[in-house]
């Protein structure tokens, strides 16, 4: 059984406009996929659907096979969630906050907690309001991940972050992982962090899954391919690159036609040679950030 | 152990992690019985998911560079003499494959190519500093 299971899943926002258009992807235990999409791609509405904070119009969310809206508080005592806009209560100290998570959790683990108090170098008796920005997430990351959750839901956890704090993020993810074999979803724009963590990637785009890969096979499974314009004629190569069951985005730019292929460069030379009649076309490989680019600039 | 992963580089992270534990067990810094750094702690210190090192270390126990005892550490594999000059020629191979595509995409004649290959030699240029870009 997988930990988290999304299927089918809808959600509309109150004035209509479908923001998650029928999504359907799981994790299994101790799987870490990175959530990737521009804003406003529906990332955010699906992790909190997970969290049972919003309700799927169609289609079902299942943790450890429990309903989130009909289960919330078994489901919460095995979840950790920290989100960009998560905010703490701003009258409380720092130590107040911490203890009043550890009194809703029945796994609190109060050696790693203070483990991270003291790697974050928390300061336990000021207010939420005198922390920085990143102090503050610190806490929620602590207060995230204390009782040892079986699955962690981070919503562009490092967002606004700087890159030590960033560091600090990860690394805390990763003790997790090696020690308690957390299954994690997060979301983060921070692609480079996404390659570090992530074994797997899920790309939404306009609330419709575009990727779902392993991160491996993204490296080496795909490829961007540059046709020169000379073999674009009048379009009609692009529209029928677009149509190509391999060719998963296609666009313009003034250099060539940029089109994303399924395939490995070799194959995807292949495929434009022997079905396109293009010779010469530059195919390669190529880092997450720009294999995004590509993609959900390459939608028509 | 000195192992760097940058994660711009193109090339997926547990490639990056194999292609250095063989560069050192070539070079002779990691010697036959010596232990790799646990899952754990080399996830830890290179900020990165452990299945990748898993993924990496089984990659390396299946091509005979360690092997796994119950209970211990990884240890590098000792090897005969011809077996780790192939690996160096793969190493090499490996090493040149961008270069070559680049000579040939150039189109200068074998002659020029390799008087440039030989006079770099001469100087030895800085194997690090020269890592192909991939």
């Amino acid at each position: 059984m997988n930990i988290i299971e999304f299927k089918n899943v809808h959600r509309a926002y109150v004035k209509g406009e479908d923001v998650v258009k029928g999504i359907t992807f799981g994790l299994h235990a101790g799987e870490v996929v990175g959530l990737l999409g521009r804003n406003g791609a529906g990332k955010t509405t699906l992790i909190r659907i997970a969290m049972g904070m919003l309700e799927a119009q169609t289609g079902t969310v299942r943790l450890f096979g429990l309903d989130p809206r009909v289960e919330p508080v078994e489901v919460k005592q095995r979840v950790g969630y920290v989100s960009e806009d998560q905010v703490l209560p701003a009258f409380m100290r720092v130590r107040e906050v911490i203890a009043m998570h550890r009194r809703l959790f029945k796994n609190w683990d109060d050696e790693m907690a203070r483990g991270l108090v003291e790697r974050f170098r928390l300061p336990l008796e000021s207010r939420i309001s005198g922390v920085s920005k990143g102090q503050a997430r610190q806490v929620a990351l602590l207060c995230a991940v204390s009782h040892r959750p079986e699955l962690l839901l981070l919503d562009e956890p490092a967002g606004g972050l700087d890159p030590a704090a960033r560091r600090e993020f990860l690394e805390t993810s990763i003790q997790l992982l090696n020690e308690t074999g957390t299954t994690i979803l997060f979301s983060s724009h921070h692609l480079n962090d996404v390659e570090r963590l992530a074994d797997r990637v899920v790309l939404i785009h306009e609330g419709e899954l575009l990727i779902d890969s392993d991160m491996d096979v993204m490296h080496e499974g795909y490829s961007i391919a540059l046709v020169p314009y000379e073999a674009n004629g009048d379009g009609a190569i692009r529209r029928s690159l677009a149509r190509h069951d391999h060719c998963i985005a296609v666009r313009e730019k003034p250099d060539a036609l940029h089109a994303v292929f399924s395939l490995p460069p070799d194959r995807a030379r292949d495929v434009l040679g022997e079905q396109f009649g293009i010779a010469g076309a530059h195919c390669r490989t190529a880092v997450l950030e720009e294999m995004f680019i590509e993609l959900v600039e390459g939608q028509s | 152990m000195l192992i760097v992963v940058d994660p711009n580089s193109g090339v997926p992270v547990y490639r990056q992690v194999i292609d250095q534990i063989r560069f050192h067990v070539s070079t002779g810094l990691l010697s036959p019985g010596d232990e790799l750094p646990s899952t754990r702690s080399l996830s830890t210190q290179l900020g990165i998911n452990p299945m990748t090192i898993s993924k990496a270390y089984s990659f390396l126990e299946r091509d005979g560079v360690v092997e796994r005892r119950p209970g211990r550490p990884l240890v590098v594999k000792a090897v005969a003499e011809s077996e780790s000059s192939a690996r160096k020629a793969d190493q090499v191979r490996e090493a040149l494959t961008p270069a070559v595509r680049v000579i040939l995409q150039l189109d200068v004649t074998r002659e020029e190519a390799s008087r440039t290959f030989e006079e770099m030699l001469k100087e030895g240029i800085d194997s690090k500093s020269e890592k192909p870009e991939s």
